[in-house]
């Protein structure tokens, strides 16, 4: 081979190096630059809170207590089952009254600091269950839980479709899905 | 629907399959590692047109079975670890395949020299033997906290890992170092595989010692000193380090092993007094068998003078060290290219040297790469002790990490004279069999409890 190729093969080695490292930085960009959270922010025009994940206390928009008595609102229940629910709604427990959004992303529920759903309660265990998305339904899973997870008051051991508005209760906090 | 403890005891035999759903991270594995892997063809084809100028059919010999097994490993992550972290395998594949091509390049050379002492192929046994190993760490351990059942198991197969070279017949002396063991042509270096062990027996041993170790015991001149009983193990610890330095005549692995101790406590108790105390006595330590060991002494006056005609000239001085740095300075910032160089003028190129031969013919923008490519691994793992719940899996995680780290650190400070030339392997690139081996476990290792993770911290949360 000429001199020049070979530098050109040398010095493109080097380019083919680097730019695996830096396509590896782009797939951790997230981890090194945080996360973006403005969508969230802008299409909250339904009453939806998303606040800090640690203390329940207080947050500012809390929505107003109409929103709290839960199952009276229940107007979907079972007649439009096409629809994908976008919100959990949080009905009886020490969190009553708050809002979870939901996109595509499962949603894990348990004691533990990082469940997207934290549940502070001794009925509770630290990896209870999870909620996945799968064909357009919620599906609740319970991690093989001490005090198991109840859909419509029966305790679930298989993966259980979730309609909208039907009560899921782990431990003493009770939630639904809503549109 | 009360939840009653008692009447839900039959329901478990019915929980059925767990959902996943193969989440995008492994999609992202899958591009990079045929990334890694077309990295990996390149160096190959490169130093074979700059040395022998023609591509020949034995190229695949050093390629294919490693691709092979790879992304074996990456369809096994995707049906058993599918959380598991992306960035782990392909970066260790490339580590890997660089040292596998750079040892096929030292080859070429030996062949043009008529030699026959030839190391890539028993590299590239090696690397499938424990890319196939480290599928068998995360396909038999059913979760990160298995390890946990077999912590004081851990501490007794780590010791005698361990002390296995120093068993009269069974231990072999190489280079003025005792540290490894053969049986007829085979020869492996145990201490590899110990410091697993050792690091599995520190974080089981510090997740239930943690408490007291921050927080019992008598003040003394205001510094807050642990009971004896928690004392204990540290002073052990530290006299079995003295001793590896003394009668397996090694500084790395003793700093290797005192330094992972002292980190893991630190990360356990989050007091920094353990760091000060336990660097001081292991300089104390290295200092008095400095005075007293010719040899440590001697590593020592290598490392401050190496191009001393004295120091050069010595049998087991500097001339080794100063051959290194003549070749990573021959490469410059860019390298004389794969194949292009001499690195093969420098005695033990392929292992203890392999980063001397890398820098000379990838320069100092090549020897960077490699540098960050250590950085992300190293982050990755410490990454996933910083997100996981439970604090042994914290502790392994990032004692694992660190482990990588230190000896990296060792090996490439003591090649570029940051601190004193010791004789520890570099990860991954490397020629040796049980080096590869340990650190391969290593990744497996930490894929298995990043599976476990939970991923990244949502920003979604009530």
């Amino acid at each position: 081979m000429s001199d020049l190729a070979l530098f050109l093969v040398r010095v493109g080695f080097l380019a083919v190096l680097w730019i695996f490292v830096f396509s590896i930085l782009s797939v951790i960009r997230a981890d090194l630059f945080g996360q973006k959270v403005v969508s969230r922010v802008a299409e909250a025009n339904a009453p939806v809170v998303v606040s800090a994940p640690v203390i329940p206390a207080a947050p500012l928009n809390t929505p107003a207590p109409t929103d709290t008595g839960g199952i009276p609102t229940l107007d979907l229940e079972g007649s439009e089952p096409q629809i994908i629910a976008s919100k959990l709604s949080i009905t009886a427990g020490a969190r009553k009254g708050q809002e979870l959004r939901l996109d595509r992303r499962e949603i894990s529920i348990g004691r533990a600091d990082n469940a997207d759903l934290v549940i502070r309660d001794e009925f509770a265990s630290t990896h209870h269950a999870k909620l996945v998305l799968m064909n357009g339904d919620w599906l609740i899973q319970d991690l093989n839980s001490t005090n198991g997870t109840y859909v419509n008051g029966k305790r679930v051991g298989t993966p259980v479709t979730v309609k909208i508005g039907v009560p899921v209760q782990i431990g003493n906090t009770v939630f639904e899905l809503r549109a | 629907m009360a939840t009653k403890p008692g009447t839900q005891s039959l329901n478990t035999a019915a929980i059925g399959r767990i959902i996943r759903i193969v989440p995008r991270s492994r999609n992202v594995e899958a591009a990079l590692l045929i990334f890694a892997l077309g990295i990996n063809a390149y160096e190959l084809a490169q130093i074979q047109l700059s040395t022998i100028a023609i591509l020949r059919s034995d190229i695949w010999l050093y390629w294919l079975p490693v691709a092979l097994l790879s992304l074996a490993f990456h369809t096994l992550l995707r049906m058993r670890a599918s959380e598991a972290d992306p960035i782990l395998l392909p970066v260790a594949v490339v580590l890997n395949g660089l040292g596998i091509a750079e040892i096929y390049r030292l080859d070429l050379a030996r062949i043009a020299q008529h030699q026959t002492n030839l190391f890539a192929g028993k590299q590239v046994v090696w690397t499938c033997i424990a890319i196939a190993i480290a599928m068998l760490v995360v396909f038999f351990i059913p979760n990160h906290l298995f390890l946990r059942r077999y912590v004081y198991i851990a501490m007794v197969i780590g010791a005698a890992l361990l002390l296995s070279p120093l068993v009269p017949g069974l231990g072999k002396t190489i280079n003025g170092a005792r540290l490894w063991i053969g049986v007829g042509q085979f020869t492996f270096q145990p201490g590899e595989l110990a410091k697993i062990a050792l690091t599995i027996f520190f974080a089981g041993y510090l997740v239930t010692r943690r408490d007291s170790l921050a927080l019992v015991g008598r003040r003394i001149l205001g510094v807050r000193l642990p009971r004896a009983r928690e004392l204990g193990p540290i002073l052990l610890i530290w006299a079995a380090s003295l001793g590896i330095l003394v009668f397996q005549r090694d500084l790395g692995t003793s700093l290797l092993y005192f330094g992972l101790f002292i980190v893991m406590i630190y990360l356990a108790t989050g007091r920094a007094i353990y760091v000060v105390v336990g660097l001081g006595m292991f300089v104390t330590g290295a200092l008095v068998a400095g005075r007293l060991m010719s040899y440590v002494s001697g590593r020592i006056n290598a490392w401050l003078n190496p191009f001393d005609p004295v120091n050069y000239n010595a049998i087991g001085g500097s001339y080794q060290l100063a051959q290194g740095n003549f070749g990573l300075a021959h490469g410059s910032l860019l390298g004389a290219g794969l194949g292009g160089g001499l690195p093969q003028l420098v005695p033990l190129a392929e292992s203890d040297f392999i980063i001397s031969s890398l820098g000379e013919e990838l320069g100092l923008a090549g020897l960077f790469c490699i540098l960050v490519l250590y950085v992300l691994m190293v982050s990755r793992g410490i990454r996933i002790g910083f997100t996981h719940p439970d604090d042994f899996s914290k502790l392994l995680a990032t004692g694992l990490s660190f482990v990588v780290a230190l000896q990296t650190f060792i090996v490439i400070g003591g090649v570029t004279r940051v601190v004193p030339l010791t004789g520890l392997t570099t990860p991954f690139l490397a020629a040796g069999g049980s080096s590869l081996l340990a650190n391969w476990i290593i990744v497996g290792l930490l894929l298995r409890v990043s599976d476990s993770a939970g991923g990244a911290p949502r920003a979604v949360s009530i």
